[in-house]
């Protein structure tokens, strides 16, 4: 993980982790808004994926109905697809083979040893959001090194299986760029030789 | 995907904060991940929670569960279970992989494409309930409540099947349990012996157990199991009548291979060779049965030679069966069955069966059939009404079709009414754990009802292959989430104990439900208001229904789990023979009702030529197809192998592990293939298969299309007409390979 620089503060990178965790919730008109898709294509355009945001513009105003079209995409992509679930965002699938399974018990310790747990009608620790929730609040905290190794160890490993599935998978453009963000994000730089996404 | 910049790049560059402070107002406040005290590396916080009671299958054993930070790690037998002990089979282990299995189902769906080719959206509960709420009680308000047909099954459908049928008021409801399983053991010894006969035989002390058909060791229950291994421990002879050399058969002394359907015929037999022989139990017959003179007249005519011949197995045999029998009566086990849904002609069967027990006088004895006396318990559920049988299609005017059907209706005449409208239009469907595509056959034929239905929902924790046909999908807490059902029973708590001791084990959930699971009396309660019954609703919680079920039992699911998930008290012996105990060889109620009054031979088609019947039966480690997505299990039987003679196999070219498909003779073909298991123990005209593999719904990554789905190629529909249960066995096939049909040889 590369240190923070001079111009980027903890906080910024952890209103990163937190709108990436965002954009993985279920579409949902309430937060998916106007004012949501101003920062998500500030972000894109910023990123220099023009070609690309464009392309989700496109899907947007094509779509007849563009918040259901996102959410069955939603759910047939990380919830109950037909014919089959895509790419289930929780890391003991990929680990364990098994929803809950021993990876997301490491990941719960590990969050416990930050001096975090999962609230009570959270979902399991080990679901992306709430990966992403715990980045950000160790950004906040500016703990780097607590960050890198959560990246190393338990986000990662993971991550670099599901990121793909998505990104090959998916009917929606916007899901694509979702993941790759979170991919950009979380990855480390070209030396560690697992970035998918080179500049 | 290309980004003109690096990560390290972009987070330097000095506008960075112009777009993070956009990304700021939209990040959500409230986390799932919240601030809590440190704790020290490797703390588990396990527990071990008592109270489970296990569903893989529908025996009922008690267990214990080993939880790890809220995840459930392992399953146990109770300690305190006098019923299966410490023991649980593999199913029960495998519990876990049911729970955590990533193709469960999370939330509420809806259906926005066709019905058999969903596209699932996630909706909320509100949505979801408003919908099957507004749809269910716009067919009643249209067609009546007789316009809405419910296909339940297992524990928690109990309570949203009391509710359509009692509050709502359809008959129309069809239980696979019943109408293509146990249902016509049931009735054929409820009309026998007004009772149903469950599994309460005393193999444990039976000097000989006689299963026609059970196949236990593949069929594992666990204490009946503990019960059979420990009546062989004690020198009992086993007979297992069985066309296939199953499990039981391989620890048999006698083996008859008998021709599949003939079971009749041959129990007729037996029966015959001890009344003329005199060798049946006569002060049993004088004091409790009725009927004897007709009976034994009307199956004068089975012979040895005649039985000999028509079941195609020695006439020495059938007689050392019955002398053994006769020998060592009382103390025998005539096992009554369970999943009895054979050849249409099962209601008889079941009789024969029934009769023989008492020809040996084998009642309310060491060894014999032997009910415990069970604690008894309130039966709290949606209030019983009655609804008159203008709209039960079992009746025609006063007379019924079928007098002897299980509770519930005949599930082809529900079928049929859906498909042609007539007499009445059937529009709302509700499948509630059950897999109508996979325990009922003619798939094309349910297919039919559900193309012909305006709404269908469906109840389950799986998405099973007739959750493709759902409008509304709602998920459903398993039962390692939720309260539920009690068993009850009675048992010799340790050896040497002269009194049994009575349990009663309620079920507590293991872990709390995960994502938007709910209970079965949630969801009803909630679609029960929006079809305006609120006012009748019996309990607000499943934790009240239970407490209100144990009332009676001066026990309460509190009480109950502080002594560990099992209450024990003090049992009553089950006692003699009661005095108004009654078998009735003969029934004249069954003969006024148009059907044979003895128990009677009826016999099945023959196989034709170049074809093999089609046999199927239970796999130890699955519980049909409610099992095959789970991982462990999958793992230790991925697919249902085809049993084939080895004579027959050596004729076809067939060796052990060949693939081949199958296909019926009404032309269908199976849409998967399967290996060759080439044995001896196998008649030459059957083929056998585990029942419940080659799922279509490709959302359970595991086991769809695994095996074949022998229910596809059971086309041919039998029914039996005293029950209008289903006969499953009535099918022929053929093996292709290579795009090639095979003939089998004769």
């Amino acid at each position: 993980m590369p240190p923070m620089s001079e111009t980027s503060t903890p906080q910024d990178l952890s209103f990163f982790y937190g709108f990436l965790a965002r954009c993985m919730q279920y579409p949902d008109p309430q937060w998916m808004n106007e004012e949501f898709f101003q920062a998500f294509f500030s972000l894109v355009d910023t990123l220099g994926a023009t070609v690309e945001g464009k392309e989700i513009r496109d899907a947007l105003k094509h779509s007849p109905d563009p918040m259901e079209a996102l959410q069955i995409e939603y759910t047939r992509l990380f919830i109950n697809g037909a014919p089959h679930v895509v790419a289930p965002p929780y890391a003991s699938v990929y680990m364990d083979k098994s929803l809950q399974g021993a990876f997301a018990l490491k990941t719960l310790s590990f969050y416990r040893e930050k001096g975090y747990v999962m609230e009570k009608d959270a979902d399991l620790p080990d679901h992306l959001i709430h990966e992403l929730e715990f980045l950000s609040l160790l950004a906040r905290d500016n703990d780097l090194a607590g960050e890198e190794e959560f990246l190393t160890t338990l986000f990662r490993p993971w991550y670099q299986q599901f990121c793909p599935r998505v990104g090959q998978e998916t009917r929606h453009p916007y899901y694509r760029m979702v993941v790759n963000l979170i991919d950009f994000f979380t990855s480390e730089e070209k030396k560690d030789g697992f970035q998918c996404n080179e500049a | 995907m290309a980004f003109n910049v690096t990560r390290r790049k972009f987070l330097q560059t000095a506008s960075l904060a112009a777009v993070s402070i956009p990304l700021s107002k939209v990040v959500c406040a409230e986390t799932g991940v919240t601030k809590a005290s440190l704790e020290p590396k490797g703390t588990m916080h396990d527990t071990t929670v008592v109270g489970g009671l296990c569903e893989m299958c529908f025996w009922r054993c008690q267990m214990v569960g080993r939880v790890r930070d809220g995840q459930l790690i392992k399953l146990e037998g109770n300690p305190k279970s006098i019923d299966n002990g410490t023991s649980i089979c593999a199913r029960g282990n495998a519990g876990i992989k049911l729970l955590y299995d990533v193709d469960r189902l999370k939330y509420p769906l809806k259906n926005v494409g066709k019905r058999g080719e969903p596209v699932w959206k996630r909706i909320s509960w509100q949505e979801a309930l408003d919908e099957c709420g507004s749809k269910l009680k716009a067919v009643v308000d249209q067609h009546g409540p007789q316009g809405i047909c419910v296909f339940p099954h297992g524990a928690s459908a109990k309570y949203p099947m009391h509710y359509f049928e009692r509050t709502v008021g359809t008959h129309n409801v069809s239980e696979a349990s019943f109408f293509q399983c146990r249902g016509v053991r049931d009735t054929a010894y409820m009309a026998s012996i007004n009772e149903a006969p469950e599994e309460f035989v005393d193999m444990a002390n039976a000097k000989v157990i006689f299963l026609v058909g059970c196949h236990f060791g593949e069929n594992i229950h666990v204490s009946h199991t503990k019960n059979y291994i420990k009546g062989l421990q004690n020198g009992a002879k086993l007979i297992v009548a069985d066309p296939r050399y199953s499990a039981s058969a391989a620890k048999s002394d006698i083996w008859v291979q008998i021709k599949p359907g003939t079971d009749t015929a041959y129990l007729l037999a037996i029966m015959n060779y001890l009344v003329k022989n005199k060798k049946y139990n006569q002060e049993f017959v004088t004091n409790h049965t009725a009927g004897f003179d007709k009976f034994s007249q009307s199956i004068a005519e089975w012979t040895l030679d005649k039985a000999a011949q028509e079941c195609e197995i020695p006439a020495a045999q059938i007689k050392e069966v019955a002398d053994l029998l006769a020998a060592n009566a009382p103390n025998v086990t005539i096992h009554p069955g369970r999943f009895s849904s054979w050849h249409g002609n099962d209601f008889q069967r079941g009789r024969a069966l029934a009769c023989l027990t008492a020809l040996l006088g084998a009642y309310y004895v060491k060894g014999g059939w032997l009910p415990p006396k069970r604690p008894k318990l309130n039966k709290t559920s949606w209030a019983a009404a009655e609804h008159g049988n203008e709209h039960n299609l079992n009746y025609s005017g006063d007379k019924m079709q079928h007098p002897y059907s299980p509770p519930g209706t005949p599930t082809e005449l529900i079928r049929d009414c859906a498909i042609s409208g007539k007499p009445y239009p059937i529009k709302g469907c509700v499948v509630w754990g059950q897999n109508p595509m996979q325990t009922i056959p003619n798939q094309e034929k349910m297919k039919q009802v559900f193309k012909a239905m305006d709404f269908v929902m469906c109840v389950d924790v799986m998405p099973t292959d007739v959750t493709m046909w759902a409008d509304i999908l709602l998920p459903e807490a398993s039962y390692l989430e939720r309260f539920d059902e009690i068993k009850v029973g009675a048992a010799y708590a340790k050896a040497g104990d002269t009194e049994p001791t009575q349990y009663i084990a309620p079920r507590y959930p293991m872990v709390e439900p995960q994502f938007e699971r709910k209970d079965q009396v949630y969801i009803t309660n909630e679609i029960a208001k929006r079809m305006g019954h609120e006012q009748d609703i019996p309990v607000q919680t499943l934790e009240e229904l239970v407490n209100k079920t144990l009332e009676v039992s001066k026990t309460t699911l509190a009480s109950i789990k502080a002594e560990g998930g099992i209450h024990l008290q003090p049992g009553k012996p089950a006692g003699t023979v009661p005095e108004d105990f009654m078998v009735l060889l003969f029934s004249d109620e069954i003969a006024a009702a148009g059907f044979p009054g003895a128990p009677t031979y009826i016999p099945v088609e023959n196989v034709p030529a170049g074809h093999a019947r089609l046999l199927f039966g239970r796999a130890p480690v699955h519980s049909f197809s409610r099992t095959q997505n789970n991982i462990w299990l999958h793992h230790a039987m991925p697919v249902n192998p085809v049993w084939l003679n080895d004579e027959v196999a050596a004729k076809l070219g067939l060796k052990e592990g060949d693939t081949v498909g199958l296909v019926n003779s009404e032309g269908v073909k199976s849409r998967t293939t399967t290996i060759v298991k080439v044995t001896p123990g196998i008649r030459k005209d059957c083929v056998y298969m585990y029942h419940g593999y080659g799922m279509v719904n490709p959302m359970l990554t595991i086991g769809s299309g695994q095996g074949v789905d022998e229910q596809s190629l059971i086309t041919k529909i039998a029914i039996d007409p005293e029950s209008g249960v289903h006969g499953m066995r009535n099918n022929f096939v053929k093996l292709t390979r290579d795009g090639k049909t095979l003939d089998m040889p004769a």
